[in-house]
Formats: C-alpha cells, structure tokens, sequence
C-alpha cells in the first residue's frame, strides 16, 4: 500500500503542469489555482483506494480537482453570506476592472464564462481531452457536454471577436446561469 | 451539403468518424463559408491552448511536488496544513501508536508557528494548549471564540472569527484567523466546556504569497475551508443565531 502511494505520487508529480494549467483555467488566478492543486492532492492521496486500474490516471485526478473547485465555489457562495460586509469589499477584483472592452485576454474572456461552460471548455480545448473523457470528469451525458460546450465557445468568440459567434441558432449570449461574478 | 455547426464543432475537435471527416473535408473544399466556420472554432481551439500552454513551461512549486511525494498529512515547508484530529477518530479505532504521535507531530507544528507568533510565554498565557493529546483554545483565543460575534467584532481584535456553524454531532464550530504577523487559520469545535482545535493552516499573507484577483471570502485557506465542508451540518448560523448559541454558552446536544 505504501509503494503504490508512492508510486501515485511520483505519476502526480509528472501531471502537475498539467494539473496547474487546468486549474489556472478554472479559477483564473495563480494563487487560487495551486491552491487548489493542492486540495486535489492531498484529497486523491487520501483516496487512491478509489483509483480504478482501468481508467488513466489523469482523468481522475482532473475529476478530483474538479470537485474540489465545485466544492470550494460553494463554499466560498456560504461565506460571502456570512462575512462582513467589507470583508467582501476589499478583496473583490472584477477581472474586466482594468480591461479594454475591445482587448480582454483568453484568460479574462474563460474568466467570464459560466462555471459549467468554463469547466467544459477547460476540459476539451485547453486539456485537450475528449468529448467522452470531459463527460465522466464532469459526470454528466456526452450530449451535455457539447451543448455547453457550444455555448461556451460562442461565448468566447463574442468575447474574443475572433471570426464572430458561429452557433448563432443557439440565440447568444445564451447564459444559462447568471455569471457568479 | 450543409452541416450543423454542432458537427463542424466536433471536426475541429478531432471527434467525428472516419466517413463523417471525409465529407466535412469535402464541404470544406467546396464551400468558402464552411471552410470559414471551421476555421473560426479551430482557431478559437488555438487561441485557449496558447493561452494556457505557457503554464506548462513554469517551475512547479515546490510545495506542491512535496505534498505529493509526502506520506505523511503534515506535510510542507511554510504551508502547515494540520488536521488536528483524524476524522471518525472516536468511532473507529486507530492504531495505538497513531494518535499519541499525531499528537506531538501536530503539537511541534503548531506550536512552533504560534511560539514565532505570540513570542515567548505561551505556556502561561498563549492561545493553545495540549491536554490527552488534544489541542484546546486558550487564552485569548479561547475569549475569543466564547464572546466575540463575527457581527460585531473589535477594531484592533488579535483573533478574528469567521464562521458559526453546527457540526454534524450537533456541537458548535468556528473558524478564526490569527491577525499580525502570520496568518494562521482554524477551525474550533465545541467539547463541554472547551473549544477543541480541529484544524489549523497557515493562511494568506505568508512571504510571497500574491493574487491580483483574490475573490471575496477566500481568506480562509482552502483546507479549513475543506474542514467547514466536512463538518458542517446545513448552513452557517446567521448573526441572530449566532447571538443565540454564545447566550447559551455554545452547549450542544446533552
């Protein structure tokens, strides 16, 4: 049991650049990305027991760390109820505060999106995953997956302007969630 | 032939069939408007991994290599992270050695942070003290987490309280923040008459730690945020519960 922890730990090691950037892309800040990284961690070592042997390892550390950021976005919702009121105010930082409206970066633009969107797009376009892959992470149908997937991608192309929105039928902005921010 | 922008969508992403490709290829060779359209979801494919890639070529921090080669839970340099008591500790057996050793491990850690913290003199008048293994609130924490109201708390207050909540034993927890100095977050559970520490993290506010987009309520670390998730039971009290639980002294069930 040991020498598999181990084991496990040198394969989390070699996915870590992975595992930042994915976060990066959820949360959008250094900071509150290897921090959760970190979360990710220590939560699948204490569950390597639930790793399946035929299922990659990648996936399900993915998944481990996707959970914890749903965890942490919900938790963080309860205390923005409970906290002072300028507790909030001194440590909100609106992404777009200092943006051009014109030139926002990809970050700030994934930023913006939805968290349900923003996951699926972190998942297929900057993990590179599949379509099938993103639907076991996020356990949800496939069919899902690339509905909110098209909405996230014409999000972004608005955001972007690159080339203009593309999935016009599905009646942009088409936020389904208000964005939390 | 036309296609739905669903299927150009999964061409650019490399989902689509053998025979599917091949007429999507086709259409884009006949037809400009196709071409352009998947064009526009492949080049916004690139512009999300070239956005992204450039934190593949950073240094990983060491910190988080450590917690993954660490077999053991106290892990890391400058982030403590210490779960004071292993969950179910007192429906499951542990071996024996286990909780002694976590003890002390626990205690060293802690208590040389709170040492740097509070400077000399902590046995008679510091904020933590050890009992059976246990760490309890003392001094000025413990005052704190007795009276002090998040609703109403004072200026210059070297303990600030978070959140109220009941466990899902049904006794009462809150989180604080050590101010000055460092940044050293808890959690704290109602025992009898005593307020148990649960967990403990080095917070924010530690030496090269920087976000330009903190979001709000994030100044709780994530491990005793984690902490509140496993303990608590509904929602956080409110500040009229609040006031209502240290009225009666934080007793839980009998």
């Amino acid at each position: 049991m040991k020498a598999l922890n181990e084991d496990l730990g040198e394969q989390i090691v070699g996915l870590l650049p992975r595992l930042r950037r994915f976060a990066r892309a959820l949360t959008g800040s250094v900071q509150d990305a290897d921090d959760l990284v970190h979360v990710a961690i220590e939560r699948a070592l204490s569950r390597s027991d639930q790793l399946r042997p035929d299922s990659p390892v990648s996936s399900w550390l993915f998944g481990i760390l996707r959970n914890a950021w749903i965890d942490e976005a919900r938790a963080r919702s309860r205390r923005k109820r409970v906290f002072a009121p300028e507790e909030l105010g001194e440590s909100v930082a609106d992404p777009s505060g200092h943006q051009h409206a014109d030139v926002i970066s990809v970050q700030v633009a994934l930023a913006r999106l939805p968290d349900e969107q923003r996951e699926v797009v972190g998942l297929v376009l900057v993990e590179g995953l599949s379509y099938k892959e993103a639907a076991e992470i996020m356990n949800v149908p496939v069919g899902t997956v690339t509905s909110r997937l098209a909405r996230g991608r014409d999000a972004l192309q608005a955001m972007l302007g690159t080339e203009g929105a593309t999935h016009a039928s599905h009646g942009w902005p088409g936020r389904d969630t208000p964005d939390r921010r | 032939m036309t296609f739905s922008d669903d299927i150009l969508m999964a061409y650019a992403d490399g989902e689509l069939d053998l025979g599917t490709r091949a007429q999507v290829e086709d259409a884009i060779a006949a037809d400009p408007e196709i071409a352009r359209r998947v064009a526009a979801h492949q080049a916004l494919r690139n512009t999300l991994r070239s956005g992204f890639d450039k934190v593949l070529d950073e240094p990983v921090p060491d910190h988080l290599i450590a917690a993954a080669r660490a077999t053991s839970r106290v892990r890391s340099e400058n982030r403590v992270v210490v779960p004071l008591r292993p969950r179910r500790a007192r429906t499951f057996a542990l071996p024996s050695w286990a909780w002694p050793r976590w003890g002390a491990i626990a205690a060293s850690f802690v208590l040389g942070a709170l040492v740097w913290h509070f400077g000399t003199g902590w046995y008679s008048s510091g904020p933590v003290i050890e009992r059976d293994g246990q760490l309890l609130a003392a001094g000025a924490l413990d005052k704190a987490l007795s009276n002090q109201l998040a609703s109403a708390q004072p200026a210059q207050t070297p303990v600030q309280i978070g959140v109220s909540f009941r466990s899902k034993d049904g006794n009462y927890c809150r989180t604080f923040q050590l101010r000055e100095h460092t940044s050293l977050a808890g959690l704290a559970c109602r025992d009898q008459d005593k307020w148990r520490l649960e967990a403990l993290a080095q917070g924010e506010g530690s030496p090269g730690a920087h976000s330009d987009f903190r979001p709000a309520g994030s100044a709780l670390p994530p491990a005793i945020a984690q902490a509140v998730d496993q303990e608590i039971d509904g929602e956080p009290l409110n500040a009229e519960a609040e006031a209502r639980a240290r009225t009666n002294q934080w007793r839980g069930p009998q």
